[in-house]
């Protein structure tokens, strides 16, 4: 600030021209509007000044013009005098964008409306002409001073100066208003004394304008939001409000973000945020050919339903013998395997039968699967379905089209026969029996029912949530509504009316298959090999017969046949709310990133606030600790509080100790469950749960009683819980998004964990909720990686025995991971109670 | 605390070893997943591929033959003393746990040496607060990272050996002990190489004689010949052994053209699946120039601390060189606790952990959703591949920052516990 001591010309004249653009712009402003309130026609300061009794909504300009116009030459002199040097110096630290927004912002109207506040409601006159203009003058003249006061710890004059001039401004010009002056003053100290800053615009907000309008290579004299000087020290005001608005508004985000993300689940199925399906992949070309399976084929049919029927009761050697017998008439080769799984100690054991028709058209490089199970999911006898998988066979080989193999595959269950098929196929541990070429696509029958069928349901979940394309779904929806006439469902939807209610059911039945990734039809176990596979099955009552469903099948055969690649054009990530209505990944992914999110963001919020211990807490920590132990905490809280406040040792030993630990306790349940017989689960399944519900108090108990961890301590084994809960949260929502969207959910009371000084009742509230959340959570859990059936078997619902392919499945890398997020949830239970136990007790 | 130390390494050493059979034994199946992820095994590591050079060079083929070994000759025989790997793995798993021994050895030592806190020119304020070798050589045997590294059986585990114990013989004045080692490291993965400049200066430091000093420069030629004599001896050796020079080509060759672009944790191999022949080249120039630069820009700035050139040099190898893995992160963590006095000057250390767990994490499922369920594409890896590298980037740069700060504040003593912002 130029003083009257040190002035000299050249240094005022490079002063003069580095001042930066908003300064300018203001100084011009007033000068112009000063020029134009010398003409008599309009009376500029009656329309602009701030006068208590005429302000009402509509001429709330006033709060903004108020500072710009004087009532002379003499009071605009002084201000411009006021004003220059500390709006300069508050543009240049804050930047161009900021000071014009507090400008026109809150440092006008906040003193505006104090003065008007004051001079109508407590002093009730109406002081006119009011002292207009300087108060901004004043108001901002602190402003700018507080920042740079509080960097140079004292320079009176600087503090003096606004209210200096206020009083000359007072003396000097009359009907100035003297308490106009003094509430821009007062607003200017308490932002600068930092109790304002929470109006200051957001620096990510100013940032993002400031680069898309490219200001700084515009504008001249534009000071950016980057290059602001922190009062031109290199010193960053490192304490205070930014750290701690980082350690109050983490919750809120948090809360923020699990209602964004449930928010927007919600809003998935409006028409704005889904779309049509259609059809990507272009040599698919569906419904576009003749069917003409039909006429003296449906003897044929008969003929094999017949001989089935005699079948029913066969074992499943005979029947394969029969199977054998027939495909070997049809010309077929044929094929026979053995498996055998051993699960909870269950066998299933078992014969698959299939049979190869090679492409009189192709090179024998691709094939077309078409599974007709012995029996269904449910345990049905596949009869119709069957009958129709060999006269369709039977019919396909009379032509001469195919230029893929097509091989038909009868497996004596609907589960592991599947299972073993396709993994021999793709291992090929038993190539000498199997053609090994690379499947196109698998369409499954399930037709257990006798009667004439109304549409088909299209069954699609594959196992761990993978899903197939959703060319092949809606292949087979055009064909069956474009040219059979035949309704088409999914998620046992069969009256869809495709209004939100129905579309959000739909997608939460197919969300709740998904997450518990278990198979749910023949096709599931092709889906992790990269096969795209679906089961279609027919349903109600309706005037459609088992002819129908062949040309339906004939249909999507012809358009898999035309295929030149896998199909890859179409989603892999879809949710389908109504069968031609679905949503992509990018649409519905940032809900169960943004649940993740919450608790990344948890604890980041617990970390940074581990390593600012701030005086308070620190001594009341210190109070706490010596009532528990004066020896070691005390000790401890007291080197805490000699450090410099601005970072703290974080004594991270026993945290990360103890959050390894917990991860690998959650191998345990996932070690027992998969190993133990499966008459042993139901009991096991209510130990783990009591010992899950028991493990966190006596962790908790022990932890106390020997370590006697502190305070920081506890927040920092949260935060490590939180992140890596955050982790694997975002990590499984690439790979089944519904999984990590579900136990995101259930596990969002984790981020609120908090101790409970005041209220211990509170405390064992939050307790009991989470206790409440946990058996549902093992539940989950237990489905996750040994599939409903374990859990419902240990819930006692129903004892189903287990079947092999969850060996297989826990295998995979899903079933691991969804036991990493589980065990993780269940260590989280830990230190849930942990935290309450120790401010309870 | 020493007597105590080296009685507590037995033990460590014994936990660490019985842990590594353990999994060995208890997994059969481990040694081979592990194997097979390109995240531990990489095209000049692999051991997979080390079975094949060694299937043809006991049926008198050169190894090199079929364009899938590229790793050093010596190596062939070696393995070809002990029996059939997939007969008798066990002999296999001894071996590999022993190099990791040896390794946490070398490493033990270096850590005891208090040369991370106080070097010949540069003594730390914070020196007192550092980690015992028992702890240092604990972190590195109980490193996931390295567990992972040693049941994948790379043979990145020998040139991690030979880093180590160069470095501990240059801190305890064997400069030829150090140089041959380093030798066998530059001759096993050629980058080490890169690390003659600070480990010269390390022996020279060490073995500073303030009555009789020597030059520099000459002990710099000495040691320049002694690594220039040993890898010519192990040249010379590796063409008796496979009776051409094809070796060179198939081996340091292939990481200096890049020819083999299998998917890697590194940031190479996706950028020059993209490039155009033409440019080929020339890139590949620029590559190599970037990661050569970094050896005598570190060297010159951070001439006190020898060590954390090291160690910073490991970083950024296991960054940007042409075929990184885990097992080049583990030996680069392994290092960083020795410089445990300016971890309270680290910024970053929380989100680098959380990047690098998340890499860790992410990187196998995108693997997984890439390779084995089609849904995603190359680009997914890539992009997880990145995160990682920016995790460890910032962690080689933080450290960086907190060893330079630490000198600096030896020359500002007022500006301890400042935060401070460059303007």
């Amino acid at each position: 600030m130029p003083t009257v001591q040190s002035f000299s010309g050249l240094r005022a004249r490079s002063y003069v021209f580095r001042l930066p653009l908003f300064t300018r712009l203001i100084l011009l402003a007033i000068v112009v509007l000063w020029l134009v309130g010398i003409q008599s026609a309009w009376d500029l300061r009656k329309w602009g000044a701030l006068i208590p009794d005429e302000m009402n909504f509509f001429t709330a300009y006033r709060m903004n013009t108020f500072p710009l116009i004087h009532l002379n030459l003499l009071h605009a002199l002084l201000n411009l005098l006021a004003l220059t040097p500390l709006l300069e110096r508050f543009e240049s630290e804050y930047g161009t964008l900021t000071s014009a927004a507090m400008f026109f912002g809150p440092l006008t109207t906040i003193p505006a409306l104090a003065y008007v506040f004051l001079e109508r409601v407590i002093f009730r006159v109406n002081t006119p002409h009011v002292g207009v203009p300087a108060a901004l003058g004043g108001g901002d003249a602190d402003v700018q001073d507080q920042p740079v006061l509080r960097h140079r710890d004292g320079a009176g004059a600087d503090l003096d100066d606004p209210l200096v001039m206020a009083f000359v401004t007072a003396a000097l010009i009359p009907s100035t208003s003297f308490l106009g002056h003094l509430c821009g003053v007062g607003t200017g100290y308490l932002f600068g004394l930092g109790y304002l800053k929470f109006i200051a615009p957001p620096e990510k907000i100013l940032r993002w304008i400031e680069g898309k309008l490219n200001l700084l290579g515009r504008l001249p004299h534009y000071v950016s939001v980057d290059q602001k000087t922190y009062g031109r020290f290199g010193v960053l005001p490192s304490s205070s409000s930014t750290a701690r608005s980082c350690r109050r508004r983490p919750p809120y985000i948090s809360l923020l973000l699990i209602v964004v993300g449930v928010a927007w689940l919600f809003m998935l199925p409006l028409n704005d945020y889904s779309r049509r399906t259609y059809i990507s992949e272009n040599a698919l070309l569906p419904g576009q050919v003749h069917t003409y399976f039909g006429g003296s084929d449906q003897n044929v049919l008969r003929a094999y339903r017949h001989e089935i029927s005699a079948l029913e009761n066969k074992t499943n050697t005979e029947v394969n013998d029969k199977l054998e017998h027939m495909f070997r008439s049809m010309g077929l080769k044929v094929g026979r395997q053995n498996y055998t799984y051993t699960t909870s100690g269950n066998t299933v054991a078992g014969e698959n039968v299939y049979a190869i028709l090679q492409a009189p058209r192709g090179d024998a490089t691709e094939a077309i699967v078409l599974v007709a199970a012995w029996r269904n999911v449910q345990g049905e006898f596949n009869r119709n379905g069957l009958a129709v998988a060999l006269a369709l066979t039977r019919y396909f080989k009379r032509w001469s089209l195919w230029s893929k193999d097509i091989i038909l595959v009868v497996p004596p269950d609907s589960r592991a026969g599947t299972q073993a098929w396709v993994d021999a196929y793709h291992d090929s541990h038993d190539s000498r029996r199997v053609a090994d070429l690379p499947i196109k696509g698998a369409l499954a029958i399930d037709y257990p029912q006798e009667e004439r069928f109304e549409g088909v349901h299209i069954v699609y979940d594959g196992i761990n949530g993978q899903l197939p394309n959703l060319d092949l779904i809606n292949s087979v929806t055009n064909i069956a509504s474009g040219q059979m006439g035949m309704g088409s469902s999914i998620q046992h939807m069969f009256h869809h009316n495709d209004q939100y209610r129905d579309r959000l059911t739909c997608m939460l039945r197919g969300m709740v298959n998904q997450g518990l990734g278990h198979a749910v039809g023949p096709h599931s176990s092709f889906i992790p090999y990269h096969v795209d596979a679906i089961t279609i099955q027919p349903v109600g009552q309706g005037w459609h017969d088992e002819m129908g469903l062949g040309r339906l099948i004939e249909g999507t055969f012809r358009s898999l046949n035309n295929l030149l690649e896998h199909l890859h054009q179409s989603f892999f990530f879809y949710l389908l709310m109504q069968k031609e209505r679905f949503v992509s990944i990018g649409t519905y992914l940032p809900s169960a990133m943004l649940i993740a999110a919450n608790f990344t963001i948890t604890a980041i919020a617990l970390w940074v606030k581990t390593g600012h211990a701030p005086k308070t807490d620190t001594t009341k920590e210190t109070k706490d600790a010596k009532e528990k132990n004066e020896t070691t905490d005390a000790k401890k809280a007291d080197q805490k509080s000699e450090k410099t406040p601005a970072s703290v040792e974080r004594e991270l030993y026993l945290p990360l100790s103890l959050v390894t630990g917990c991860q690998f306790l959650g191998f345990v349940p996932l070690f027992v469950f998969n190993h133990a017989p499966a008459s042993l689960l139901a009991p096991l399944f209510v130990v783990v749960t009591l010992l899950s519900l028991a493990l966190p108090h006596a962790l908790s108990f022990f932890l106390v009683t020997t370590y006697k961890p502190t305070h920081q301590q506890y927040q920092l084994i949260t935060s490590f819980f939180l992140l890596l809960l955050g982790m694997f949260l975002s990590t499984l929502a690439t790979l089944n998004f519904s999984l990590a969207f579900l136990v995101g959910l259930l596990a969002t009371p984790l981020t609120f964990v908090r101790p409970f000084p005041k209220l211990p009742a509170a405390g064992y509230a939050y307790s009991a909720l989470l206790s409440v959340l946990n058996p549902g959570v093992v539940v989950l859990s237990a489905a996750v990686a040994t599939t409903t059936l374990q859990g419902s078997s240990g819930l006692g619902l129903g004892v189903v025995g287990v079947t092999p392919w969850e060996a297989i499945q826990k295998v995979l890398e899903e079933g691991a991971f969804g036991w990493g997020v589980v065990g993780d949830v269940y260590a989280a239970y830990l230190l849930v109670r942990l935290v309450p136990c120790l401010v309870g007790g | 605390m020493s007597f105590q130390a080296t009685a507590g390494t037995t033990g460590l050493f014994v936990v660490a070893a019985a842990l590594r059979l353990l999994l060995f034994t208890a997994f059969p199946g481990l040694p081979n997943l592990l194997t097979g992820r390109v995240e531990i095994s990489t095209p000049v590591t692999s051991f997979k591929r080390l079975q094949e050079g060694l299937f043809l060079y006991n049926h008198n083929v050169s190894p090199y033959d079929g364009g899938v070994y590229h790793q050093a000759p010596l190596l062939l025989p070696l393995f070809s003393l002990l029996p059939d790997p997939t007969i008798y793995p066990i002999f296999t798993y001894i071996l590999y746990t022993l190099v990791d021994l040896l390794s946490a050895n070398a490493l033990f030592k270096i850590a005891e040496s208090g040369e991370g806190g106080a070097s010949r020119l540069y003594s730390s304020p914070r020196k007192e607060k550092r980690w015992s070798g028992y702890v240092v050589a604990a972190l590195f045997l109980f490193n996931p990272f390295t567990i992972a590294t040693c049941i994948g059986r790379p043979t990145s585990v020998f040139t991690t050996c030979a880093i180590l114990h160069a470095v501990a013989k240059a801190l305890s004045g064997n400069i030829f002990t150090s140089m041959l080692s380093l030798s066998f490291a530059a001759y096993l993965s050629m980058y080490p190489l890169l690390l003659l400049p600070p480990m010269v200066i390390l022996a020279y430091d060490r073995t500073y004689n303030y009555k009789a000093p020597k030059s520099l420069a000459q002990l710099a030629g000495m040691c320049t010949l002694a690594v220039g004599v040993s890898l010519s001896l192990l040249f010379l050796s590796s063409y008796a052994l496979t009776g051409s020079w094809e070796f060179l080509s198939s081996t340091y060759g292939i990481q200096l053209t890049l020819t083999d672009l299998t998917p890697n944790a590194g940031l190479w191999w996706y950028f020059f699946t993209e490039m155009f022949d033409s440019f080929r080249s020339f890139f590949l120039g620029v590559f190599w120039l970037h990661l050569s630069s970094y050896t005598p820009a570190l060297t010159i700035r951070l001439r006190q601390q020898p060590l954390a050139v090291i160690t910073l040099l490991l970083g950024i190898f296991a960054i940007f060189k042409p075929y990184p893995s885990i097992a080049d992160t583990s030996l680069f963590l392994s290092l960083v606790p020795c410089f445990r006095h300016v971890f309270p000057l680290l910024r970053y250390s929380f989100v680098t952990a959380s990047v690098v767990l998340y890499g860790t994490f992410l990187g196998p499922a995108f693997y997984h959703l890439w390779i084995y369920a089609g849904s995603g594409n190359a680009n997914f890896f890539y992009a997880i591949t990145l995160v990682w590298s920016l995790g460890l980037s910032l962690l080689v740069s933080d450290l960086a920052f907190a060893v330079l700060r630490d000198e600096w504040e030896v020359e500002r003593p007022e500006m301890r516990g400042k935060e401070i912002r460059q303007i």
